[in-house]
């Protein structure tokens, strides 16, 4: 479906409302995606799919909702879901929930967003996305012929309409693709996967990976450190000074801090103190900030929050200091932040939460370093960088910690998890690596550790948030590395002490 | 007109009078899912608020598989939306065929088999969608009047009830009714109890597990001595489906078996190798009744029957769906939907009660932070463990944080490693010796 069909769907199960006394939000969504799978030189999957839909968000005029959703656009099922949403609503209130009558206050949005593809979808056939996309597979294939290789692609166009009550109407169109490669290499007896991905709005990135090959030669070099990872010893556990790669900072500046300020956890955040966010807290040394707002091209991108508001960009950290919070119009109030448009949903079929889009976490204190194409001679370069500015410690080892594999916060006590593909030591002139072990602590004590950045800001670590069950695209990163002082409530794992 | 009527007639067609000559089918396949469901959720001791309201949820979609005359492959997840008309779904069609693919192993749709009996359906819970729901709306009232007067509580409850329609080209038609219902709820975001199945749960399960949650909820507000070296690690129910959902199931997709990306090669399954202790069994059972994990046909069209995934540690098949099967050599196998169907069985498993009594000095590990980030590969884990449970001398006394590093593999091979029944779950407890230290 496009912009305008939607806007007409939501426009006609907004007149079903007319009646009510209370107040309606309607998501309508459409979605097209083709994804392609080559495993080992042959196609294992190629997959279209669409599907559409919108949901009846409805509010008494106490402020207790209800909830209906469906993908069967027949006529009559408007009608029926917005019947359905008002007696849930009803009988909600009539349990004694919680009433909030914040979506009153809402601004007034009217807008409708151009689609910001640079290539429409499907203005390259399948056909020819296949070709593109085994040329990718098969030269990573001559060029690491003992790997087991999987390249992925993936394109997605999300079609949004959002409208409520008081007339407010917005559309707008989130573009997403991914070309991915996945390899497994064996050593010694043992195996080990990398995955690494290039990600972009649309079938564009295919064209600039085979222009380029940045991607290829960054999984051939992931490919060589995994397998150098399959024989590396384990370090002691113990409290280290890192280096932690964009990807890692992403993953640290989303898990445990971008969901301590999430307006809806106040309650259980560290973040939080009785329930409000407490700004004004010093959480890290002067000159660290954390941003969160979408960027346009971006893994992450979404102009308008899923409730129909503007997405601002919002500094969380500025100088160290806590000053803000992602709020959404339904808990922003309560937990003392303003308002940024920070609801998101998988889908029309999910309540929006409020969440990140793209997280960077930055330093004033930046040590100058020039991105190479080589995995090992960039870091021989941070290693010189380091030397040269009496950044590494005599005597101890600086631990370089590559790769994101993903990981887990408990933003209530602050414990936090991250795992990375593997482990260099850059006080050794030999480079030795390590097996990759769990990067772990407190998140206030992670925050207070970093010292500075390495290199100019990257921000296009991708990811999935899965924040209350749903899956929603994030996005983040930091410069290319950042460096992390010891400190004792911050730890990697590994084989005992 | 119904998304399966619609696309049975539309493929059909394709097959023996197809529009264009290019269009023309060998064979098809249809998967449709039609479900209704309602949910209502608690967010920090509130019921249906505004993030968790009392939903509704329809919904009428599937996926098309197509072999194309020239033997290519398509396949399509497909949705009824607004299309009942026709010129729709032939442009759909031409789409699918520029999809097509090369994939001989994909090409082949079984033919249909007796299907087995499996109750998978409860009435009960048919009875919610139609409009009964007080049951859901009481259950939560319930759960916020008998918590702990200082915890935080979170959870949410779902009911859902439709159809599933498997068709083939080679003349399978199936469609059964089927049902489900999940609730869980946690206290401070860290303990949790849930239940998930085809059927409503039992006063008596409810109440136990209310029972078990608030005790280990109690035992949480204690701080207990740390752990030592020789401590014990027991992984509660939940961790042990945890742990195989990370590193055995992935191991045992035949596709990633056969493509080399496992843990175990093809060869090591055809020789029946050893790579669980021989008290261990694990297999794929889509037949017991009410279970989540049940069905009667595969989205394939393939019967559902045991399978026997590893037998007295042995190596026996990994699951193979049907292009699987046809590069193994072998018929299509059950397969496990998530972690739900897959079964761990031990020949020496004593009950839990029996079991605790006996541990002199243990750790119960409920969760792990960042589980999905270890390597299913290698088997290693290096995972921290907070809010863990300290045992001591046969009871449960209090909290303490640990940090857990070893294999998996190692800890299924061990012969230390044992099994205790829990009441109240498909899952046992694994009793473990591995690398636990103070977090």
């Amino acid at each position: 479906m496009e912009q305008k069909e939607i806007k007409a769907l939501v426009h006609s199960v907004l007149a079903e409302t007319r009646a009510f006394d209370g107040y309606v939000i309607v998501r309508a969504q459409s979605r097209r995606e083709w994804s392609m799978r080559i495993s080992n030189g042959r196609f294992e999957r190629v997959s279209t799919g669409e599907d559409s839909g919108f949901g009846v968000q409805a509010f008494t005029k106490n402020g207790a909702s209800g909830f209906a959703t469906s993908d069967v656009l027949a006529e009559g099922v408007g009608q029926k879901l917005v019947e359905k949403a008002i007696q849930l609503a009803r009988r909600n209130e009539a349990i004694g929930t919680k009433l909030n009558r914040t979506i009153w206050e809402a601004a007034l949005v009217q807008a409708e967003e151009a689609n910001p593809a640079q290539k429409a979808f499907g203005e390259v056939p399948l056909v020819e996305l296949e070709e593109k996309v085994m040329t990718l597979h098969s030269r990573l294939r001559d060029a690491f012929p003992e790997g087991v290789w999987q390249t992925s692609y993936n394109q997605v166009e999300e079609v949004w309409c959002i409208g409520r009550t008081d007339g407010s109407m917005v559309s707008f169109v989130i573009p997403r693709a991914v070309v991915m490669h996945q390899g497994t290499v064996r050593d010694q007896g043992k195996a080990q996967s990398t995955l690494i991905h290039r990600s972009g709005m649309d079938a564009s990135v295919l064209f600039e990976e085979l222009a380029d090959h940045r991607l290829e030669r960054k999984a051939l070099d992931r490919a060589e450190f995994a397998k150098a990872v399959c024989g590396a010893p384990q370090l002691p556990s113990g409290h280290y000074p890192l280096i932690i790669d964009y990807g890692l900072a992403k993953g640290l500046a989303h898990e445990a801090f971008g969901h301590a300020v999430e307006s809806d956890h106040m309650n259980e955040s560290v973040l939080g103190e009785a329930g409000k966010l407490r700004k004004g807290l010093r959480v890290a040394r002067p000159g660290v900030n954390i941003i969160d707002g979408p960027l346009v091209g971006d893994w992450a991108y979404q102009p308008y929050s899923a409730n129909g508001l503007v997405r601002q960009t919002v500094t969380i950290v500025r100088d160290g200091v806590l000053e803000a919070g992602l709020g959404d119009i339904f808990s922003a109030e309560e937990a003392g932040m303003p308002v940024t448009g920070a609801g998101r949903a998988e889908s029309y079929g999910h309540i929006p939460l409020p969440r990140m889009s793209n997280i960077r976490l930055l330093v004033d204190r930046m040590l100058p370093l020039t991105p190479l194409d080589r995995l090992m001679d960039e870091v021989k370069a941070v290693r010189e960088t380091l030397l040269q500015h009496d950044e590494l410690i005599e005597g101890e080892k600086n631990l370089l910690l590559l790769g994101y594999r993903g990981g887990q916060v408990n933003p209530k006590t602050g414990d936090f998890v991250f795992q990375c593909d593997g482990i260099i030591d850059v006080a050794d002139p030999h480079l030795p690596i390590y097996q990759p072990s769990i990067f772990s602590g407190k998140i206030l004590s992670a925050l207070e550790a970093i010292r500075g950045g390495l290199g100019e800001g990257c921000y296009d670590a991708i990811g999935t948030c899965g924040k209350g069950g749903q899956s929603v695209a994030s996005s983040g990163g930091s410069h290319r590395y950042l460096l992390m002082d010891a400190d004792q409530q911050v730890s990697l794992g590994g084989e005992h002490a | 007109m119904k998304l399966v009527k619609l696309l049975e007639d539309l493929l059909y067609q394709a097959q023996h009078a197809p529009k264009k000559e290019e269009l023309r089918l060998s064979d098809w396949r249809i998967l449709v899912n039609e479900s209704e469901a309602v949910s209502l959720g608690i967010k920090d001791n509130s019921a249906g608020g505004v993030y968790t309201p009392p939903s509704y949820l329809q919904g009428e979609s599937g996926e098309v598989f197509l072999v194309w005359a020239d033997g290519k492959c398509s396949q399509a997840s497909v949705q009824l939306g607004s299309h009942d008309d026709g010129a729709y779904w032939q442009q759909e069609l031409e789409q699918w065929r520029q999809a097509s693919y090369e994939d001989p192993d994909a090409a082949h749709i079984p033919s249909p088999e007796p299907l087995p009996l499996v109750v998978v359906e409860d009435k009960a819970v048919q009875a919610i969608i139609a409009g009964e729901d007080q049951i859901l709306f009481d259950q939560v009232r319930r759960w916020l009047a008998d918590k702990p007067s200082s915890a935080k509580m979170q959870g949410s409850i779902q009911a859902a009830w439709g159809y599933r329609h498997v068709r083939t080209s080679t003349g399978l038609s199936v469609t059964y009714p089927h049902s489900q219902f999940v609730s869980w709820y946690s206290f401070d975001s860290l303990i949790s109890g849930g239940f998930a199945k085809r059927r409503l749960s039992r006063p008596e399960e409810q109440a136990k597990l209310w029972e078990q949650t608030l005790s280990l909820y109690e035992a949480m507000q204690v701080v207990a001595p740390p752990v030592g070296p020789q401590t014990q690690v027991i992984l509660a129910p939940a961790m042990t489906e945890d742990m195989l959902g990370q590193f055995i199931l992935p191991n045992f997709s035949g596709d990633r078996v056969m493509e080399g990306q496992g843990a175990f090669p093809k060869e090591k399954f055809l020789e029946n190798k050893l790579v669980f202790h021989p008290d261990f069994s694990l297999l794929i059972d889509p037949l017991q009744a009410l279970e989540l994990g049940s069905y009667l046909v595969t989205a394939e069209g393939v019967p559902a029957e045991r399978t026997v995934l590893v037998r007295d540690g042995k190596l026996q098949t990994p699951f193979l769906r049907v292009k699987d099967s046809v590069r193994w050599g072998a018929k299509p196998t059950a397969i496990p939907q998530g972690m739900a169907g897959l079964y761990l069985q031990h020949k020496a498993e004593i009950s839990w009660v029996e079991a605790l009594q006996d541990v002199e000095d243990g750790v119960l590990i409920l969760s792990v932070l960042g589980l999905h980030t270890q390597e299913a590969v290698s088997g290693s884990y290096s995972l921290s463990a907070p809010h863990s449970l300290r045992i001591m001398k046969g009871q449960i006394v209090g909290k303490t944080d640990v940090k857990l590093t070893g294999n998996f593999f190692a800890d299924m091979a061990a012969p230390t490693t044992k099994t205790a029944k829990s009441e109240l779950d498909i899952y046992p407890y694994l009793m473990i010796t591995t690398g636990v230290q103070t977090l």
